[in-house]
């Protein structure tokens, strides 16, 4: 893992990757976000290729809540010809 | 005997001519029987033929097509092709050349272009223009500015440029255009923001008096993207008056309708 911990360090310069050392808990991975969140892994009895992946999920993520999507297709402008009524006529 | 040996080699040439395939056939007997064979393996053989070109319909599209929708039909057949074949080696190993990621990613709908740089001024202002376009089975319509959430796109890392050229439609307040089904000189252009997973979804499976029940929990990858362009109609300032909008949105849609 320690190896594969200093390639993916190296890979995302922009991320700043501290180890820790805390007796008592299970492995985790942390990760803290510009937007002040915060989100964790156990990384407990897994391989290091998951954790790996796991890594890079947490780097791949903004962020956000984890929330039940309404629509994948967000929109500030829903439409550019014109809403549809009862009263358009072509 | 001599009259039946001629009408066997007779036979066998007519045999040999028309379809290659088959054997010469071995006794008298057989060689009577099969004789209005040929008669009928030559329609048979029609019909085949005729059913193959009726199989890609794009045959009898184009007839009354101009020669532009026609080429754009064939490379939408050649493209099918390549993604079948795609699927084909997938399956076997995980281990993708360039020339397949691109192909593959050709299927879906869109083209890698690299990392965007913190130079790249790709964000721009909202325009009214929009467009739908289709990322693998799902179809968006987009407007710049917008973000969509579509499966997990392989082969591209965050903030990678994206090109999805797989055009339904473009519209702008103005003016229509429909693609047959894909306008092919048109493009939209996205960043990927985000692979993230969906919220969990529980699977749960139960049957009556049978002491059965299973839980499964899945979370659906998903890429998030930002659309920054659409490139391929004209593009004007955003009017107020809204008359004249109307009356020329009416036209291509009359024209639309005509074909």
């Amino acid at each position: 893992m320690e190896s594969e911990l200093l390639t993916f360090k190296e890979k995302n310069p922009q991320l700043e990757v501290v180890t820790e050392l805390i007796r008592g808990q299970h492995p985790h991975l942390k990760g803290f976000y510009k937007n002040k969140n915060e989100r964790v892994v156990c990384v407990k009895n897994m391989t290091p290729e998951d954790i790996l992946l796991y890594a890079t999920r947490l780097r791949n993520a903004l962020g956000r809540k984890v929330v039940k999507l309404k629509t994948r297709h967000v929109t500030k402008h829903p439409s550019v010809q014109g809403t549809w009524t009862t009263d358009v006529k072509f | 005997m001599a009259h039946r040996r001629c009408l066997l080699s007779l036979a066998r040439h007519a045999t040999a001519v028309i379809s290659q395939k088959k054997m010469p056939p071995l006794s008298a007997v057989e060689v009577l029987t099969r004789k209005p064979n040929p008669a009928v393996t030559i329609p048979n053989s029609e019909l085949s033929w005729f059913s193959f070109w009726s199989h890609s319909r794009h045959f009898s599209s184009s007839k009354s097509e101009d020669s532009e929708t026609e080429v754009e039909v064939e490379m939408e057949e050649a493209s099918d092709v390549e993604a079948e074949n795609d699927n084909a080696a997938s399956d076997l190993g995980r281990d993708y050349s360039p020339e397949e990621k691109e192909a593959e990613a050709a299927a879906i709908g869109y083209k890698v272009l690299g990392p965007l740089q913190r130079s790249d001024r790709v964000f721009k202002d909202y325009e009214p223009v929009f467009a739908v376009v289709q990322i693998g089975s799902h179809q968006f319509k987009v407007s710049n500015g917008d973000s969509i959430f579509t499966e997990r796109l392989k082969f591209c890392e965050v903030n990678d440029k994206l090109i999805l050229n797989k055009v339904l439609l473009l519209g702008s307040p103005t003016q229509t255009i429909i693609g047959r089904p894909i306008l092919p000189d048109a493009a939209v252009h996205a960043v990927v923001e985000e692979h993230a997973l969906d919220a969990k979804v529980i699977i749960f499976k139960k049957k009556r008096r049978k002491n059965y029940r299973r839980t499964k929990g899945h979370r659906q990858e998903l890429t998030k993207l930002r659309i920054t362009d659409i490139q391929g109609i004209e593009k004007q300032e955003i009017k107020t008056d809204g008359k004249p909008l109307k009356a020329a949105v009416k036209n291509p849609e009359k024209i639309a309708a005509a074909v």
